[in-house]
């Protein structure tokens, strides 16, 4: 947090020295423009730096990254891994990370609203037809009769931290059964490591997790699946994002950056969500994921958790501006965001086709 | 000794004044106030953004907010509550162990080292066993707190008791006092003003581990209320928390001080 507010601050003070300069010698700007703008669009390599986490999740970025397609772009691109959402969010705020590709939270819309963020296309989706998050139950709330979602209420759950993605997910499920979210009782745990942790022992009543990890507890018997969050809500979960720097100094960086990642997405998605069709393209493409995701366990032992992992991803990297806009209203509603900005002052929908565009 | 004329003396001034700190009342306030002034000023011109640092005022407003919607009470009963208990129970600890370890060399021998080996551990790293020990509720919070009064209480306690006047203990013994009245009456005054300053230390990092302690699983409390802020990138919000943690942490000192003049009126 010092560094950043260092480099913020040094921003500021290097632009506002800027202006000064440029006012009081008007005739060096337009001298000062163009040099400084060819440099960025420059036909030689641009450098970006892409804030990811080791999800399976985040394989189309991988699969663009190892294939080329950001090289074809003249883009050098390079991994800078988090362990969670909201770090990537303050990086790119800061200038150290160009790209972040990973789940809306409340934190993330608060610094999209100081102007920092903008959200560019969109990323893993809740759907009916693909398995996303999965609610789970500890053994003893389920033997105590929690056996669905709906019966949440009176129940306690774990979630990483408050505005969190779990923490919106379980206000979604909450308004589709009918009660008040604060009937169920959020413990913030600020890891998910903490979260399987206190369902195992039976210290919170449910949790709300990935298909891998949610299959890989039911199976062994740890705790049981109660129901599936896309039952309850379409919902944009991840999103890809940059700086309003980025896309206000350089959109065309930022249009190829997109154009690569559209292609990553295409191959993922031919293969990965329809596993069964080509197995030796799959194998090959988790190959490619281990690269990344897992890389402390031998491959046999990854495979099934990457595989298993593989969850829906937009085509095109589309992106669902009608439920940003509801994750955004949900949010203030809840009083943890300001009611002075929308999605239009974070979305910007140039370089993906947008679609369930709120009127 | 030559004579001197009346009309070669001179006054000699007193020159020996040294660098004696007198009470000037008025200047913490005007520092404070004049920091305040910069800061609102420079983030009123627009030089800081409110992302960086938001102005005083923002912060203000946060804080009345809170104050308005009710939750303040709720935030600071929860963290009151965990700091009076935790904090109590482990300065009473400390405070008989740490006797225990003054006045017996079985102790001192036996949890002198134990006491060096535990005080240096973050309790912040022990969380997660304290969750497995105590639960995610009140248990692992109260604990946290307790074990972080405890050890600078212990080592406050068994050094003040070491720095009692031997005289005094050797007079007491020779008159024949009984070991009651000796520990009472001579060792156990004698070590209160160190036992009182290792209070204001402890208290202290009570109030600082409040954040650790209130990481998992609390919804309500001063601790949670500042991740909360820092979750959600709210700013303003966390300098209010932490506004509200300095506010805790004089309230604890004037209230040490007051406890410090009436316990060591004796001293005169």
């Amino acid at each position: 947090m010092p560094r950043i507010a260092r480099r913020l601050l040094a921003r500021l003070v290097v632009s506002g020295g800027l202006a000064v300069a440029l006012g009081t010698a008007g005739l060096l700007a337009p001298a000062f423009a163009p040099s400084s703008a060819s440099a960025a669009e420059d036909g030689g390599a641009d450098r970006v730096v892409v804030g990811a986490l080791r999800f399976t999740s985040s394989a189309p970025i991988f699969i663009a990254y190892e294939r080329g397609y950001f090289a074809d772009e003249g883009l050098d691109v390079a991994f800078s891994f988090f362990q969670g959402a909201q770090p990537v969010a303050v990086a790119i705020a800061s200038g150290d990370v160009d790209f972040g590709l990973t789940a809306l939270t409340g934190g993330f819309f608060n610094l999209a609203r100081n102007g920092a963020l903008k959200v560019i296309g969109g990323h893993f989706h809740e759907v009916p037809d693909h398995e996303g998050s999965a609610v789970l139950a500890s053994n003893q709330a389920y033997d105590a009769g929690l056996t669905s979602p709906e019966a949440l209420a009176g129940h306690s759950l774990a979630i990483t931290q408050v505005g969190s993605s779990f923490h919106y997910m379980a206000g979604r499920i909450a308004e589709a059964a009918g009660f008040p979210l604060s009937e169920i009782s959020l413990k913030p745990m600020q890891k998910v490591g903490a979260m399987i942790g206190a369902l195992k022992s039976g210290q919170v009543d449910s949790m709300i997790i990935v298909p891998h990890i949610a299959h890989a507890l039911d199976k062994a018997g740890a705790a049981k699946i109660i129901g599936w969050v896309n039952a309850y809500a379409p919902y944009q979960v991840t999103t890809l994002f940059t700086s309003t720097r980025n896309v206000a100094e350089r959109p065309a960086l930022v249009e190829r950056f997109v154009r690569a990642y559209q292609r990553g997405i295409a191959d993922y998605r031919a293969v990965m969500l329809d596993q069964e069709a080509d197995p030796a393209a799959t194998d090959e493409m988790t190959r490619l994921i281990h690269q990344y995701v897992y890389t402390d366990r031998p491959y046999d032992k990854a495979a099934p958790s990457i595989q298993a992992g593989a969850i829906y991803v937009n085509e095109n990297a589309r992106l669902d501006v009608g439920d940003v806009a509801a994750q955004v209203r949900w949010f203030q509603d809840q009083g943890l965001l300001a009611t002075d900005f929308d999605h239009t002052d974070i979305v910007d929908t140039r370089f993906v086709e947008a679609y369930n565009v709120p009127d | 000794m030559p004579d001197v004329r009346p009309q070669d003396r001179r006054p000699v001034p007193f020159r020996g004044g040294g660098f004696r700190p007198h009470p000037l009342p008025w200047a913490g306030p005007a520092v404070f106030l004049v920091l305040l002034a910069v800061w609102e000023g420079a983030a009123r011109a627009g030089l800081v953004s409110p992302l960086v640092l938001p102005a005083p005022s923002a912060a203000a407003a946060a804080l009345w907010s809170l104050v308005e919607s009710g939750r303040l009470w709720l935030h600071l009963s929860a963290s009151l509550q965990r700091l009076v208990i935790g904090w109590t129970l482990g300065t009473a600890a400390g405070i008989g162990l740490g006797l225990c370890i003054g006045l017996f060399s079985l102790a001192r021998a036996g949890l002198g080292p134990v006491v060096a080996a535990l005080f240096p551990i973050p309790k912040i790293a022990l969380l997660p066993l304290f969750i497995i020990w105590f639960g995610i509720g009140e248990g692992s919070k109260v604990a946290t707190l307790f074990f972080g009064a405890l050890f600078p209480t212990i080592i406050a306690t068994a050094g003040g008791v070491d720095s009692v006047d031997r005289t005094l203990i050797r007079m007491g013994q020779s008159f024949g006092l009984p070991w009651r009245d000796v520990v009472l009456k001579i060792v156990l005054p004698g070590a209160l003003p160190a036992i009182l300053s290792g209070a204001r230390i402890s208290a202290s990092i009570a109030i600082i581990l409040l954040v650790a302690a209130e990481m998992i699983g609390a919804e309500y409390g001063v601790g949670a209320y500042i991740l909360l802020a820092g979750n959600m990138m709210a700013t303003d919000q966390l300098i209010a928390g932490v506004a509200l943690l300095s506010v805790m942490g004089l309230t604890v000192a004037f209230l040490i001080g007051r406890a410090e003049r009436w316990l060591l009126r004796w001293r005169g």
